[in-house]
């Protein structure tokens, strides 16, 4: 790790000017940090800033503040019982250590596990080293994206919190050097395309400040279905968030995003418009799996995820509907 | 005080451990300490041009950076088992040569290891690459000619014959042990002698590895193993970054300490070889297994030699006639592979007992009866007599405490109550009983304390609760004053503690030196009647303290080898001793529940009843065979190295990736011993425990797996991929 | 060295500089001795950073790249909390930070100003009574090498105290973020279990 400078961040206003990479958490920046793979000159730690660690309801909307550490919501009483999905994303995800250290908001921007990109300048990668190539596309590609990739880049995004919000239609509170804006988080992270450096719309020096989660009728029949290579403290093999809105076995509106097979946090609309306006059973449930992954790519070594991740969106589609039954 | 039956007793050095207080190597505090990181090799094979080293020595607080050639006059401390010292003959950063990823290149020392980190971020080293194969089943691997290993009767005749034949092909990715004390060196050269604290398994390797590697006599030359934070065969000897860190305190005259990052261990210390085996089975028309081949070959690096003993085991876990096996070495391009907790039983086993498994299924037998029917009374190889086999107890309690009985036989036909299909699998295991030479040297004192030293080394296994149990069952002393020194080339000279032989080679010379400590007591006491423990009588003899030093090693073996002991060289036996053989059993019996939706695998109970002969110390006993289970299900259902073959590293070279079971993993294990003595393995009865009681656990999954789903798993880790 | 066993070192490369060592920090009474050695200049340690660390103060100089696990084991001498993976991943180096576990190794040692960390060293009194899930470990061996232990018992002590004990299976999830490599699964949840009624009366 080459030296940078830190600084601790008083007030948000003053985040944007200074020119420096923004740390959290931590937890993924400082990781890469150690792998020579993020090399900032600069840090600017924006966790004591006041007052942007907070959860509440606002009206209709959770409102989460970015600096709210993952530990906080994932056990929030009121967002397991209004909207399971978002609390199982984060309980799933890393272990208790890292979620107390964790920000919500740090935690949308966390980077690929793509072992090309990790292991550094060994292997090609255009995500670390723009225009290397990419090594994953002939390689060993188990951990890689089936949906989403391009000839220049198959990383999967690693995360569990952005799919769920992603599934619940969130929003990004955003405050950067051109002022204030707001941005769905479905808009926050961009394909690969032929930049997969790129990963997201932010602009340098621009902080997210909150998270805002629309609750309605469809947050408290959700869930978020992550399977793994081991029972816990493993990124997803397939993750699905599903939420439904289902009156008397029928479903209104189905909400599905799926996560550890795409190069972004992957909403899956064709799936959602199996199930809307349908009696729900397994079959059904099986159905919109299969659209779920109709777009699939597999490569050489991830095609079982077709088959699981279509059961794993079908389990999650009917776990999701047993809660509705729930008072 | 009696050997009948030994007490439970609390680990001696838990309190320690519980508050953080044992001292792992890389927790040393020494003055003026500097901080080394390593430079590995960008390329796996070939040749090193240049090194361009400015920028790190540059760099304020970098104190050097050596490359090979600071190296002039060091030599390879040799390959352990070529009559060396080393996991590998090849010593990276004595020449030019690279001949495997991930290879020291260059040393960085500093004064912090911030410095030192970035400083070794900043060394570019040039090089010629020549072609490899890094991984098993690529073009320009290089398989040797196969080697037979046992042979009796005509195998190949009898299963050509045979009624019924099963005819299959395992295999077995390369897997790191991971112990989860990074391998450290703590070097300190201070007038004239070098001091290394290093978590090894065999301080004495270590101590005149050392020596040969820099021309030091070996007197100038200690080595402090006191405490290791897990090792599972990959501390078994000299390590490759242990001479350069040792040269480089000597250069700087300061104490250098080097921890190798997790990601480097992949590259720069020995793992599990990939293995790929072919199983033949034969049964005639009664159901009776007549005719068994077994065929394997195994992962190696290029210039040195591990011979698999897959078929040690193989050959006696039943009595079949026609028995015969092969192996291949097969040559690539990675550091030397080496032993990983049971190194070969562990494949060996899954192979061999999965294909039991589906012989007792082709014939239409439950697999536990099946076993049993073929209990081996004789040697089946040697005919000589075993010299305790109690795997038929094993199995026949394992199926007691397990419900074996309710099993319903045909796969697919268990269910829970949320509808997981069920699968009860059983499978057996053998670990051979070898020793190793050992002395020990008993010193009780009138003060009230106690020091016992021995040849022998304490990985967690619990060694230092067997000693003070062995003591108390002989001498009534305090035990809270007994100091156990082991892994101390100071105290005693020191073999290699692997192989399951560290108990059972200790144990025999620390009870025979607490006999002669009482047979001293006895020859000063006369025919006086004294009260009191040792120490009281002691003061009341005015005898400042008794001293005895016992030697002992495997049966048969000659006296020479106390003089490989003590010179660091390996001199185990077993388990063929002149009149009989031994083995460890052992008997597993699994419950996997699998998701119908998904086929998610999940292990929630599993039973393993053990044959170690007498347990000494039954508390860590215990916790040695829960944690060999969960090594079995680690084994069977997680752990592979991922290798591009066009680049040749691990790719999944960290804790997140590769993936060792971790606590969610784990369900129910129960742990059952026979608990009778093996008289003529040695005095105290004990054989191994460690490794046997990892065998055949994947076995037992894959067998339940089979059980539950009708779905046969020939390749490990058996994951998600291969069920749906 | 063939030449000169006797082990004076010989002139090497050109490279080498003498700088004069410090251990770079942390003037702490009663912290541990050797950290208590005169503090000098260690380059790079330009961050001055004021911290309690079981309950004593600590006003030190650090290089802003150093991790929270080696300020406490490099520059104060706790050398309880273990480096396994240095990334995260496998929980050894669990300390409490303001009284929330975290992994030491990923946290840089600057984010701890003016906060409290707490380590294995501090979680009983010297020389007294140990914690109860100290004393749980040993009853039910929830240990082995005892590598991972300090981090296991730090971070079971937040998995009481955050109330994850309801059941074996919560305590398997919540402990699963440190890796015992021994195997020691099932005695660490038996201690827990133990250890959560003792706390509790306690």
């Amino acid at each position: 790790m080459q030296r940078f400078t830190y600084t601790q961040a008083r007030s948000a206003e003053a985040v944007p000017g200074t020119g420096a990479r923004i740390i959290a958490g931590g937890t993924t920046l400082y990781d890469l940090m150690k792998l020579d793979i993020e090399t900032p000159a600069a840090l600017l730690d924006v966790t004591t800033i006041p007052g942007l660690d907070g959860i509440a309801f606002a009206g209709d909307e959770l409102v989460f503040g970015a600096l709210a550490r993952m530990s906080d919501a994932a056990e929030h009483p009121e967002v397991l019982r209004r909207c399971p999905v978002l609390a199982e994303s984060l309980a799933k995800a890393a272990s208790q250590q890292l979620r107390n250290m964790a920000t919500l908001g740090g935690n949308l921007l966390q980077r690929t596990r793509c072992p090309y990109f990790r292991n550094g300048a060994h292997y090609p990668c255009n995500k670390r080293a723009p225009g290397s190539g990419c090594a994953a596309l002939e390689g060993l590609d188990r951990g890689h994206a089936l949906l989403g990739g391009s000839e220049a880049c198959i990383a999967v995004y690693p995360g569990d919190w952005a799919v769920a919000l992603v599934a619940m239609d969130a929003t990004l509170d955003l405050l950067g050097p051109r002022g204030a804006r707001s941005l769905k988080v479905a808009a926050l992270h961009r394909l690969p395309g032929d930049a997969p450096q790129q990963e997201t719309v932010l602009e340098p020096g621009e902080m997210i400040l909150r998270i805002r989660v629309p609750v309605g009728p469809i947050g408290r029949a959700s869930t978020y279905h992550k399977i793994r290579d081991r029972e816990s403290y493993a990124f997803a093999l397939v993750s699905a968030a599903v939420a439904l809105d289902m009156e008397q076995g029928v479903v209104r509106e189905a909400r599905i995003a799926l996560g550890g097979v795409a190069t972004r946090p992957w909403r899956v609309p064709e799936a959602e418009a199996v199930l809307a306006g349908r009696r729900l059973d397994r079959a059904l449930a099986l159905e919109a799996g299969r659209a779920a992954f109709a777009a699939a790519r597999p490569g050489r070594h991830n095609g079982f995820k077709v088959v699981l991740g279509t059961e794993a969106v079908a389990d999650a589609v009917m776990i999701a509907a047993e809660r509705s039954q729930r008072p | 005080m009696s050997e009948n039956t030994f007490p439970d007793r609390a680990r001696v050095d838990a309190r320690d451990k519980v508050r953080g207080a044992t001292r792992y190597a890389a927790d040393t505090p020494l003055p003026r300490l500097a901080h080394a990181m390593t430079v590995p090799s960008p390329i796996v094979r070939g040749r090193l041009t240049a090194i361009e080293t400015g920028a790190a020595r540059d760099m304020p607080g970098v104190l050097a950076v050596l490359t090979w050639r600071d190296f002039a006059g060091v030599a390879s401390a040799g390959y352990l088992l070529g009559g060396g010292r080393a996991f590998q003959s090849h010593q990276p950063m004595l020449s030019d040569r690279l001949v495997h990823r991930g290879e020291p290149v260059a040393l960085v020392v500093a004064e912090t290891l911030e410095t030192a980190t970035a400083a070794a971020a900043l060394v570019r080293a040039t090089c010629e690459a020549e072609p490899f194969a890094a991984a098993l089943g690529e073009t320009g691997e290089e398989v040797t000619p196969p080697q037979q290993s046992y042979n009796v009767g005509d195998a190949e005749a009898a299963w050509t014959a045979a009624a019924t034949r099963v005819d299959a092909a395992y295999s077995h990715p390369a897997q790191f042990q991971n112990p989860m004390e990074l391998i450290a060196t703590v070097a300190e050269w201070r007038d004239g002698v070098l001091s290394i604290h290093e978590g090894s398994q065999n301080a004495g390797a270590v101590k005149f590895g050392l020596a040969a590697a820099l021309g030091l006599d070996p007197a100038q030359v200690r080595v402090d193993s006191a405490h290791l934070g897990g090792a599972f065969g990959q501390k078994n000897s000299m390590q490759l970054q242990t001479v350069l860190v040792a040269r480089a305190a000597m250069l700087l005259g300061r104490p250098v300490k080097l921890v190798m990052p997790r990601a480097q261990l992949f590259h720069t210390a020995s793992f599990r070889p990939a293995s790929r085996h072919r199983v033949r089975l034969g049964a005639d028309a009664q159901g009776r297994m007549v005719a068994a081949v077994y065929e394997a070959d195994m992962q190696n690096s290029r210039a040195d030699t591990l011979r698999p003993t897959f078929s040690e085991i193989t050959s006696r876990l039943y009595d079949i006639p026609n028995y015969r096996s092969a192996e291949r070495l097969v040559r690539t391009d990675v550091q030397s592979p080496g032993y990983m907790r049971a190194p070969f039983e562990h494949p060996a086993a899954f192979a061999f007992e999965s294909a039991v498994d589906e012989l007792a299924h082709a014939t239409g037998q439950d697999p536990l009866a099946f076993r049993l029917a073929h209990e081996a009374t004789r040697d089946p190889v040697t005919g000589r007599p075993f010299s305790s086999r109690l795997l038929a107890d094993c199995l026949r309690q394992g199926a007691d405490r397990f419900g074996w009985a309710r099993r319903t036989p045909q796969p697919g036909s268990m269910r829970d109550e949320n509808g997981m299909l069920v699968g009860w699998g059983v499978a057996s295991g053998a670990y051979k009983a070898a020793m190793s030479p050992a002395i020990a040297r008993l010193r009780v004192r009138a003060n009230g304390t106690t020091r016992l030293s021995v040849s022998g080394h304490e990985m967690g296994q619990g060694m230092r609760n067997a000693i003070l149990a062995t003591l108390m069952a002989h001498l009534s002393i305090d035990p809270a004053r007994v100091d156990i020194r082991v892994g101390d080339t100071e105290a005693v000279p020191q073999h290699l503690t692997a192989g399951s032989w560290g108990t059972a080679s200790a144990i025999p010379v620390v009870r025979q030196a607490a006999l002669e400590v009482r047979q001293r007591l006895a020859e000063l006491r006369g025919s006086r009647q004294m009260r009191g423990d040792l120490h009281q009588m002691l003061a009341r003899l005015r005898r400042p303290h008794i001293e005895v030093e016992v030697r002992g090693h495997a049966p048969g073996q000659p006296d020479a080898v106390f003089g490989r002991l003590q010179n660091g060289l390996p001199a185990a036996g077993g388990p063929e001793y002149p009149d009989f053989v031994s083995f460890s059993f052992a008997a597993h019996f699994v419950e996997v529940r699998v998701e119908p939706t998904t086929r998610r695998i999940r292990v929630p109970r599993v039973v393993s009843t053990i044959d170690c002969g007498r347990v000494v110390s039954p508390r860590t006993a215990d916790s040695q065979v829960r944690g060999a289970v969960v090594w079995g299900i680690g084994a069977a259902l997680r752990e592979a190295a991922e290798i591009d073959p066009r680049f040749g590293g691990v790719l999944n070279n960290d804790l997140a990736e590769y993936v060792v079971p971790v606590n969610a993993d784990i369900g129910s294990i129960d742990v059952g011993f026979i608990d009778r003595p093996d008289l003529l393995l040695n005095q105290a009865g004990v054989k191994g425990l460690g490794e046997v009681a990892m065998v055949g656990v994947a076995a037992a999954i894959g067998n339940a797996i089979f059980h539950a789903t009708g779905r046969r798993l020939r390749e490990l880790p058996m994951r998600m991929e291969h069920m749906v | 060295m063939d030449d000169d066993p006797a082990g004076v070192p010989p002139a090497i490369s050109p490279c080498l500089t003498r700088r004069e060592a410090g251990l770079g920090a942390a003037l702490v009474a009663g912290l541990a001795p050797a950290a208590a050695q005169a503090a000098q200049a260690t380059p790079g340690a330009t961050l001055r950073l004021v911290l309690r660390v079981n309950g004593k103060a600590v006003d030190t100089m650090v290089d802003p790249r150093t991790s929270l696990l080696d300020l406490l084991r490099e520059q104060l001498h706790l050398t309880g909390a273990k480096k396994g993976c240095d990334h995260g991943q496998c929980g050894a180096c669990t300390v409490h930070l303001d009284g929330r576990r975290v992994a030491s190794c990923l946290t840089l040692a600057a984010k701890a100003q003016d906060r409290r960390v707490l380590t294995i060293e501090g979680l009983a009194p010297p020389g007294g009574a140990l914690h109860p899930m100290q004393q749980a470990f040993i009853d039910h061996d929830a240990l082995q090498c005892g590598y991972c232990t300090p981090g296991q018992v730090m971070a079971a002590v937040s998995c009481v105290r955050e109330g994850h004990v309801t059941d074996a299976a919560q305590i398997r999830e919540y402990m699963s973020g440190n890796i015992c490599r021994c195997g020691a699964y099932t005695g660490i949840v038996a201690a827990i279990q133990d250890a959560a009624t003792r706390m509790r009366e306690g």
